[in-house]
């Protein structure tokens, strides 16, 4: 077998195929032919190098898009959010049927959710943005904290359009159009980052190597007593997020209302960490390099 | 001089030969030997994965060309490529700078 053909096989069997493939043998074909004794390496190498090199910058390229899709999807739904007459969860309480409460948990959940993995894969790629290379299981981590982000942010917006027309007898029409509007530019924003959460699973690398947990992202931020106790850090969290929504809960609405809220807050945050905690890298290496 | 010493340098390298104007990934190698009287000869296999990271990434651009019936793969540094390589120089200058005071 030549060596245009094996390295046409090793492309393939990384991931790489199609134009960028042939592209890439018609390179070395050209290098071939200007230096017949050009020491390129094994086929096998030259196309886990290509594997390692593009797909960290296509990890790369889908954490940083998702992220900005996400933040501009929050930013939407952070307007709409406060623009609420009366308050968004109050007039969903008040006015709408079970597909209003259950647009509103999902909202809730799902901006959660989605702020957080989307922050975690571009705090991991912000971490590694001077790196040609990242491992295997890193940017697996990575493209998981994206596309969660991304699904999350795609739940919520269609929850709050959802929530949109369930009050839209509610509400000003303005605002019903505002939820609309929001809605679905942030969808499509969101939407725009799929391709290359796509691109990027195509072409991974295979470097191995750790993937690193949460206090490789944000241990610096942390005390030193937290370090290595991903349990005592879910708690403590779920502690703060309790607190934070019970006391804006008690300043703007009924203070049981308010303190019920926290409570059940604090408790989906710490199912979300025993849930996805594994999966979306913040303890222990999910994947061994 | 050994690869491994030129790993960490790899990109600035190529981004200083195309600042001269654009070339082929074969040219750029030929370049390099040049300028550096033969002292940095890279490991050809790893320029190409580099070209097309480093496309990927928005410094380079690149488009075909046709030299004597032969199809070749041209790359040519984008406005951000030029100012990385000039960011890549200064950072470069300041780490002779303090090396050579030590070492001095």
């Amino acid at each position: 077998m030549s060596y245009r053909d094996e390295l046409w096989r090793e492309l393939t069997a990384v991931g790489i195929t199609g134009g960028l493939r042939s592209r890439i043998v018609a390179e070395i074909e050209d290098h071939l032919a200007c230096d017949p004794g050009a020491e390129l390496g094994a086929p096998a190498a030259l196309a886990a190098q290509f594997a390692d090199e593009l797909g960290t910058s296509r990890a790369r390229r889908a954490a940083g898009q998702s992220f900005a899709a996400l933040a501009l999807a929050g930013i939407l739904f952070g307007v709409t959010f406060v623009a609420a007459p009366g308050g968004l969860f109050r007039a969903i309480s008040a006015h709408t049927t079970w597909l209003g409460t259950l647009a509103a948990i999902v909202a809730t959940v799902g901006a959660q959710v989605a702020l957080v993995a989307g922050a975690l894969a571009a705090c991991r790629v912000l971490r590694r943005r001077r790196d040609a290379v990242m491992p295997s299981a890193e940017a697996t981590i990575v493209l998981r904290r994206g596309a969660v982000g991304v699904a999350a942010g795609i739940a919520t917006m269609a929850a709050l359009g959802l929530a949109a027309v369930e009050l839209r007898h509610a509400q000003p029409g303005w605002w019903v159009t505002l939820a609309e509007v929001a809605a679905a530019v942030g969808i499509a924003g969101l939407a725009a980052a799929v391709p290359s959460l796509m691109a990027s699973l195509r072409v991974r690398p295979v470097a191995t190597g750790s993937a690193g947990d949460l206090f490789d992202d944000i241990g610096q931020l942390l005390p030193h007593t937290l370090h290595g106790r991903p349990w005592r850090l879910a708690l403590l969290i779920s502690f703060g997020v309790a607190v934070v929504i019970a006391l804006a809960g008690v300043a703007t609405a009924d203070p049981f209302d308010g303190i019920a809220r926290g409570l059940a807050d604090g408790l989906l945050c710490l199912l979300g960490f025993a849930t996805l905690g594994r999966y979306l890298g913040l303890w222990r290496p999910a994947i061994a390099g | 001089m050994r690869s491994e010493s030129l790993k960490g340098h790899l990109d600035a390298l190529m981004l200083a030969v195309l600042g001269g104007g654009p070339r082929h990934g074969y040219a750029i190698i030929e370049e390099l030997e040049r300028r550096s009287g033969g002292a940095l000869a890279l490991p050809e296999g790893t320029v190409y994965p580099a070209l097309h990271r480093l496309e990927a990434s928005g410094l380079l651009a690149s488009a075909w060309s046709s030299e004597s019936g032969r199809r070749r793969r041209v790359y040519e540094l984008t406005r951000r490529g030029q100012r990385e390589l000039g960011v890549r120089r200064g950072e470069w200058r300041q780490f002779v700078t303090a090396i050579e005071a030590v070492m001095a």
